[in-house]
């Protein structure tokens, strides 16, 4: 790997993590998903400043190539991640769902009372 | 015993108001709700202004979502029956009181509204795809439907109960299916005949066809492994 692309990987990952803290200082996450990106895009970083790691471990496992490895490892991590927000989405359009149903059935639930105190 | 006929309606502006009208004219003993799906055309101010009786879904939830409403609102009310009803103008009002009776007599858990227990399915594309489903709800419950897909069906007291409480029953095939295999409920079918649509056309084209179908057919074999 060229040095140029060694240091193009490392402040990507970094601008990576800044982004990801300062979204975390906004509280614009959840404690649980902001674990999820932190630990991930710091482990960005430390794999751009060491890719020595990822030879090891493609090595070990006996991948190809170690750009294998990281392919799969990430690819993996997507998944899981597009599991759990596939779960979540389910979960929020049923609610969605109770709720609305809710509303209107209690619109037409006082909308009945009001005009049988009228008749009455 | 109380029946409530349940009227699901998404941008309907062309053929509620006949559908209703028919309805209580033909079967005027049966209460009836009509559930405004979100509709974007005048389905909503056209039922008001003759004073139906109508709940109005603030977002479109789809027909699924919509056919649970009226059954929340059936059971909270405690009616004994639950009819589904196509606001398109399809089903025919006088064959209500046919599947109220065949229900109080069978002691049925749902009465389909057949088009072909008497009468043979004519040879279409559609009625393909209708025995696709038939073969596959005889295959995983060993029952013969000869109707899968009709959209007028009768529930008594504990369907309208599991359709409330529960947010995954649709009013399609594959809920046949679950019924009786996983809930041991009794279907029973009763011949009527339908009319072709009032208005509007059939939202089932070609692509949308072969996508109902996969969906039906998975869901009843999925249906019947994975839920409880």
């Amino acid at each position: 790997m060229s040095l140029a692309l060694r240091i193009f990987l490392f402040a990507n990952a970094v601008v990576v993590l800044l982004f990801v803290a300062k979204q975390i200082k906004k509280s614009a996450f959840e404690t649980a998903d902001a674990l999820y990106w932190f630990v991930l895009s710091s482990s960005l970083v430390v794999l751009a400043a060491f890719p020595e790691i990822a030879f090891f471990f493609s090595n070990m496992l006996g991948f190809q190539s170690p750009s294998n490895f990281i392919f799969l490892a990430m690819i993996a991590l997507l998944l899981i991640r597009d599991f759990r927000l596939q779960s979540d989405l389910i979960r929020l359009r049923r609610k969605v769902t109770a709720l609305t149903q809710e509303i209107a059935l209690r619109e037409h639930d006082s909308e009945h009372q009001a005009s049988w105190k009228k008749t009455k | 015993m109380s029946t409530l006929v349940i009227i699901p309606a998404y941008n309907e502006e062309e053929s509620i108001i006949a559908t209703v009208e028919e309805l209580r004219e033909q079967a005027p003993q049966y209460d009836y709700v009509i559930i405004n799906d979100g509709s974007r055309d005048r389905t909503s101010e056209l039922c008001r202004a003759r004073g139906y009786d109508i709940i109005d879904l603030p977002a479109n939830l789809g027909l699924t979502g919509a056919f649970q409403t009226g059954m929340k609102y059936a059971h909270r009310h405690g009616y004994d029956h639950a009819i589904q009803f196509d606001a398109d103008g399809q089903h025919i009002p006088v064959y209500i009181e046919n599947l109220v009776r065949d229900m109080e007599q069978t002691g049925a858990d749902v009465v389909i509204g057949s088009r072909f227990v008497t009468q043979n399915k004519p040879a279409s594309l559609r009625m393909l795809g209708s025995n696709l489903i038939s073969a596959l709800i005889r295959l995983t419950t060993g029952k013969l439907i000869k109707d899968p897909t009709s959209g007028m069906r009768i529930y008594n007291r504990s369907v309208i109960e599991l359709f409330a409480s529960r947010d995954d029953l649709s009013p399609e095939p594959d809920t046949l299916a679950f019924l009786i295999k996983r809930c041991g409920m009794d279907v029973v079918e009763r011949q009527v005949s339908m009319r072709d649509r009032h208005a509007g056309e059939s939202y089932l084209t070609l692509s949308k066809s072969i996508s109902y179908m996969s969906v039906a057919c998975s869901s009843i074999l999925l249906s019947l492994w994975f839920r409880r």
